[in-house]
């Protein structure tokens, strides 16, 4: 569906993407992932066709963003970091102007207006002035703009940026409910976001691809290396001090330390290591209450792909 | 088409429905109509004295040079003020509030959104060109004239006021700031009165000749006048034309940075 060749974009003599080459198929929900300043913005921009590259080539459903930018556009939805709604306008109103804009054929705008309102939970605010709406609202007409003339893409600029947590949760829940009817491209800072939505992830860091895989590859890719190690927190209600010594003798456990509230477990990451965890401190009767397994979180491989320098040799 | 008429239908609706296009409506009624009736006043004091005295002669003085002219010049005057606050918003608001970007990932071209807003510009000042013609017309209830010279009168005024709007939606592209938008319009708009001042050239000679035709007060004057010439047309229309092609240029330009 998209296609990136030797994409680079400078801005004067400061690069802010350098040879960016990936692919994303029909339907898919790409996690676009990078610190700020990283790229991601721009990048959007030149597969909406905002912008033009400064070198390499983008290909949107065949179409060359350069050379048929129209063709590219009428695909595209897009929403940007600031939903780029009229404050004055009436929700409704603003709608169907957005569906007119992007040639959804005259018989139809009402009827996909509607469809944009009920995706998108808006039905109560539609006579409302948009510039009266709360932020939340606010990037829900955004995500209604950019959803009026069913695109077969969307791209979605950080969504979640500065709404509160419950909102927050709600604009997951919509996006999750998109899958599958659109091909996804989802740019954020926030990992959570991705873990919850999406398939794929391309980490980008400096202008430049560092990870490209799925959520699970990526992990175990990360695991694999030795250095992502299970890390088990338990709590019990009894006897902490001899579970702790007595997780020591189980195969795959490196070291079980009871640090008061918590026995803190190292494993060497393995699944059956952890089942056997559960089953002693059960056998034991000490009154299990917690038990947490943490693999190595895309936090962690986030942070150690844009801190260090080389990054993922292989890729 | 659909792309430009989408746009222009949008920002005619929110010109004509903003506070803005009222406050200076009503201002330039309340000029208007005290200039416009102090003139029709002097008017019919001069022509009762003059019919007076010629004893029914039928040359009395013109109620077009009498009082329309100089309505029109109040116009005008008025115009080259209030088209760039108009006219300020048709971009630089967009930029402002990052709706330029919903434009610029549409599939419309950058000729089709500027076409757009300068539609939407010509037909704000029009409703507002339609306000200054009550007043001739009412004046029809109580005076008999002709209609043809008011008609001309009215196409100039029409016109340069299009070419006050593409200069203005030229001065709003280029920058996010409003307040320098207007400031650009207006000083763009004086400067046009002055196309043509301050050049020496002797009567007959071929830069006179061409200083005369890029004068842009004289063009006006002209359609005030009763005439209607090509060479003037032509030259309001390559003025419009010339600040539409520049101002398409500006938007196609910031997909280059």
């Amino acid at each position: 569906m998209i296609e990136v060749r030797k994409l680079s974009k400078n801005y004067g003599d400061r690069p802010a993407i350098k040879d960016l080459n990936f692919s994303i198929g029909k339907g898919e929900v790409i996690g676009f992932l990078g610190p700020n300043g990283a790229g991601k913005s721009t990048t959007m921009k030149i597969l909406t066709g905002y912008m033009a590259p400064s070198s390499g080539e983008v290909k949107v459903a065949g179409f060359d963003v350069f050379e048929n930018p129209l063709e590219v556009k009428r695909r595209i939805g897009y929403l940007p970091e600031t939903p780029p709604v009229y404050n004055e306008m009436y929700v409704q109103d603003y709608l169907s102007f957005v569906a007119n804009l992007k040639g959804v054929e005259r018989g139809k705008v009402a009827a996909m207006v509607a469809t944009a309102l009920d995706k998108t939970g808006l039905h109560d605010v539609k006579k409302r002035v948009i510039g009266n709406l709360s932020k939340g609202f606010k990037q829900r007409v955004g995500l209604a703009q950019a959803l009026v003339s069913d695109p077969e893409i969307l791209i979605l600029d950080e969504p979640t940026v500065g709404l509160d947590p419950k909102q927050v949760a709600e604009m997951r829940q919509l996006i999750r409910q998109l899958k599958g009817q659109h091909t996804i491209v989802l740019s954020t800072h926030i990992l959570p976001e991705v873990q919850a939505s999406c398939e794929k992830v391309i980490i980008i860091n400096r202008g430049q691809i560092v990870a490209e895989d799925t959520l699970d590859g990526l992990a175990r890719r990360m695991s694999g290396g030795g250095r992502g190690a299970g890390h088990i927190t338990l709590r019990v209600r009894r006897k902490s001090d001899e579970v702790a010594a007595q997780l020591k003798s189980i195969p795959g456990v490196t070291s079980s330390v009871n640090a008061g509230n918590f026995i803190e477990v190292q494993t060497l990451g393995d699944e059956a290591t952890v089942e056997e965890i559960a089953s002693r401190v059960v056998a034991q009767g000490a009154g299990l209450i917690e038990l947490r397994a943490e693999a190595a979180a895309l936090e962690d491989i986030f942070i150690k792909l844009t801190s260090a320098n080389d990054g993922l040799s292989e890729r | 088409m659909r792309g430009i008429l989408t746009i222009a239908g949008r920002d005619l609706k929110n010109l004509l429905s903003s506070s803005l296009f009222y406050v200076i409506a009503g201002m330039c009624t309340v000029l208007w109509s005290y200039s416009y009736m102090r003139n029709l006043f002097a008017f019919a004091e001069r022509s009762r004295l003059m019919s007076g005295q010629m004893n029914g002669l039928e040359t009395g003085v013109n109620i077009q040079n009498g009082v329309f002219m100089g309505h029109i010049s109040q116009i005008n005057l008025l115009f080259v003020f209030v088209v760039p606050a108009l006219t300020m918003r048709l971009l630089s608001e967009e930029k402002r509030q990052r709706t330029y970007d919903l434009l610029l990932t549409s599939p419309v071209s950058a000729t089709q959104i500027v076409l757009g807003k300068f539609l939407a510009g010509t037909g704000a000042v029009a409703a507002l060109i339609g306000i200054s013609l009550l007043y001739p017309l009412s004046t029809r209830f109580v005076a008999e004239y002709q209609m043809a010279p008011l008609f001309s009168a009215y196409l100039g005024v029409f016109l340069v006021s299009a070419a006050y709007v593409a200069v203005g939606l030229f001065a709003s592209s280029l920058s996010e700031s409003m307040m320098l938008s207007v400031i650009m319009g207006l000083v763009f708009n004086i400067s046009l009165w002055f196309l043509s001042q301050g050049v020496d050239a002797p009567a007959g000679t071929l830069q006179s000749q061409m200083m005369e035709h890029i004068n842009f007060g004289q063009h006006f004057l002209n359609f005030i006048m009763g005439s209607i010439k090509l060479s003037s047309l032509v030259f309001l229309g390559s003025l419009i034309a010339l600040f539409i092609f520049l101002t398409q240029r500006v938007v196609e330009m910031s997909r280059w940075r």
